[in-house]
């Protein structure tokens, strides 16, 4: 399962990062923003109750009331949000502000001369207000002295609304900025990440064949990768080329000396006796032998990166011109059918070793007719094809008693009925290195029909 | 017919040219790949065996030049690199057929007169010109149904004259084809072959098979009925 991408993971953790480092700052901001406005209120109360304990006579009715024009006006008028109360130390109020009419707002009661109380007061409407009351022990002009509780409020809506205000604005400025350094960071990380998807498009090309190795210009922490892939695409063609080279030689050092006692087996001096003969047979078995295992060795199995996909009409072209060529004698009609644009994600060699052997055997037992039919079969999931390949030829046919036995593997190779070729065990060898498989069907012609499927490597 | 075998495994090339000589071909080897294009240039061959693993110069390049020097006479290739990629190459580069090492002569023998019949225009092994009939996989001449006894030689010359049968040919290219470079090559023997050849074939002086054609050479002069 492919883990989420790189630019995705950095996004998300720098997400994380910012809203952990902006949460606190919202935190910290709200915290000293409600502390200062706090402390602004307190002072605003103060001088409010100074005023107004400043703004106070006697009055001969109630004890002691403010003269009006010498406090603000709000404390005057209705809902204005700003409130005031004397009271006498017997619970009577000697006076009350006209904005506290209808407000149902109370006030500290029992303070001694000289305390001084601040507190959230509750009306029975629900507004709220935020209260300093003072106890006064007041002098009257007769020498009387009266405590008398002096308090003033402010309603603290305009405060809530303030900060409703400031925290919108808070969020919203963050968002913006957070917003703007995520975009700002997706942009970044596409230039920096694009490195790596040319190195990713560049192996996707090496893989269809299009490219033999990715190419060079890579920052240097990317070097270190896109040098040891070429190294190792390199180094897996340069082996297989000096695989096949070695074993091409030993082939070559083993079949000399094996056409040598061949041929003097042949001589007219010896060709008569019946040790020769066995000899011959000897010779035979050995070469078998070699030529199976030679070319079970030689098969890549590979997934054929960095090499151009096969084209599958040339190389079955080149095999069928070659093998007009070889059995020209015979007559025969070579149909071939390969679908458009057909290739193959593979060894070319590999391919060619397949096809030539199943042609082989077709062109020496067809009557007439041989028939090559190359299809390609797509997955739905994988970028390459595969490859089927059918086979068909009006010869004798093979008995189905016998599918199994002609397809047996090489080693056992002593029990092949002599005279019948190799051609098919090694056949389905390579078949299977490369992941395929090998059936022998039912034909159109009347002859055989051999069916290779290889899938898409 | 005078054959060229390039393969440069000694033993090999040695018992190959004993019996392609015993089969009664001209035979010329060449150890190398250089060597086999100084022969196959310079030799009027009608034939040429290739080894495909040879020093100096790789048998597909022989095969190569030859072709592009237009040397038509047919190739074959001998090889113990049976990869059908280099079999497909080879006949590609100009061979015609190839044999895998190791092989029984009989059937190397048996695609060389193949490959010789065709390029004579036979496509198949029994040559008839007339009432004569050549069978190129038994050696046996009839005349009318009735076999008449060759020597080895005599054979080789109807061989050829029948092979190219309505063509023109001199008698030195005949002494080229037929005898190996050490032989001699007093072209009155030729003469005497083919004045034996007349007798044998045409006891009556009927049918005339072979005319000669004064300062030119000589030619079969029955018409091909097969092929």
């Amino acid at each position: 399962m492919p883990t989420r991408s790189l630019s995705a993971r950095l996004l998300a953790s720098v997400s994380i990062l910012l809203i952990i480092f902006f949460g606190i700052t919202i935190v910290l901001l709200d915290l000293l923003f409600r502390d200062l406005s706090d402390r602004a209120m307190r002072e605003r109360l103060e001088l409010q109750l100074r005023t107004l304990i400043s703004a106070s006579e006697e009055d001969p009715k109630a004890g002691l009331a403010p003269t009006l024009d010498r406090i603000e006006p709000r404390f005057s008028n209705p809902g204005s949000g700003l409130y005031g109360e004397i009271l006498r130390n017997d619970g009577y109020p000697a006076w009350r502000s006209d904005s506290l009419a209808g407000t149902g707002l109370e006030f500290a009661a029992q303070l001694k001369a000289g305390e001084k109380k601040y507190h959230e007061v509750h009306s029975g409407d629900g507004s709220v207000a935020f209260s300093l009351s003072m106890g006064i022990e007041w002098e009257f002009n007769n020498k009387k002295t009266r405590l008398f509780v002096f308090s003033v409020a402010e309603s603290l809506e305009p405060y809530y609304a303030q900060l409703d205000r400031f925290r919108v604005q808070l969020f919203g400025g963050f968002a913006g900025v957070m917003l703007l350094l995520l975009g700002t960071l997706a942009v970044l990380l596409r230039r920096l990440l694009s490195p790596l998807r040319r190195v990713e498009q560049e192996i996707e090309a090496v893989e269809a064949g299009e490219l033999t190795e990715v190419g060079t210009g890579y920052p240097r922490e990317l070097l270190g990768i896109t040098t040891n892939l070429n190294a190792l695409l390199t180094s897996e063609r340069e082996r297989l080329a000096r695989y096949r080279n070695t074993l091409g030689n030993l082939a070559h050092s083993f079949k000399t000396p094996l056409a040598v006692m061949r041929n003097l087996l042949n001589s007219s001096a010896v060709s008569d006796l019946p040790i020769a003969r066995q000899l011959d047979e000897q010779v035979g078995r050995m070469d078998d032998i070699v030529k199976y295992q030679l070319k079970r060795a030689a098969a890549s199995g590979g997934t054929g990166l960095g090499t151009a996909p096969v084209v599958v009409s040339d190389a079955l072209e080149a095999l069928r011109g070659a093998l007009l060529k070889v059995y020209i004698e015979r007559n025969l009609q070579c149909e071939l059918h390969v679908d458009e644009g057909c290739v193959y994600f593979g060894d070319r060699e590999d391919l060619t070793e397949i096809a030539g052997n199943l042609l082989d055997n077709a062109f020496k037992w067809a009557r007439t007719r041989v028939r090559l039919t190359a299809q390609r079969t797509s997955k739905p999931t994988g970028r390459r094809d595969g490859l089927t390949l059918i086979i068909e030829d009006d010869g004798p046919g093979i008995p189905a008693t016998e599918h199994d036995h002609v397809l047996e593997r090489g080693a056992r190779l002593d029990e092949r009925v002599s005279g019948q070729g190799i051609g098919l065990s090694v056949v389905r060898e390579l078949v299977q290195l490369n992941g395929g498989v090998v059936t022998i069907g039912t034909p159109d012609l009347g002859g055989a029909r051999i069916e290779v499927r290889l899938p898409p490597v | 017919m005078r054959v060229l075998v390039v393969e440069d495994e000694k033993a090999l090339r040695e018992s190959l040219v004993e019996q392609l000589k015993e089969a009664g071909f001209n035979v010329d080897a060449a150890a190398d790949g250089e060597e086999g294009l100084y022969c196959g240039r310079e030799f009027a061959l009608d034939l040429a065996i290739v080894d495909l693993g040879l020093p100096k110069l790789p048998g597909l390049e022989l095969i190569r030049k030859l072709r592009a020097e237009s040397k038509k006479y047919p190739i074959l290739i001998l090889t113990a690199r049976d990869r059908w990629q280099d079999k497909v190459e080879g006949l590609q580069a100009g061979a015609d057929d190839y044999v895998a090492k190791p092989f029984h002569f009989e059937e190397l023998h048996a695609r060389m007169q193949a490959l010789l019949r065709r390029s004579g225009g036979w496509a198949q092994p029994v040559l008839r010109c007339g009432p004569v009939a050549l069978d190129s996989r038994t050696q046996e001449v009839t005349v009318d149904g009735k076999r008449v006894e060759l020597t080895s030689f005599e054979y080789r010359i109807l061989e050829y004259l029948i092979h190219r049968a309505g063509e023109v040919i001199s008698k030195t290219e005949l002494t080229e084809r037929l005898y190996a470079q050490d032989f001699d090559r007093d072209s009155n023997t030729i003469e005497v072959f083919i004045g034996r050849l007349r007798r044998k074939l045409d006891p009556d002086d009927t049918i005339k098979p072979i005319e000669t054609l004064r300062g030119r050479g000589y030619r079969f002069a029955l018409q091909r009925e097969s092929g």
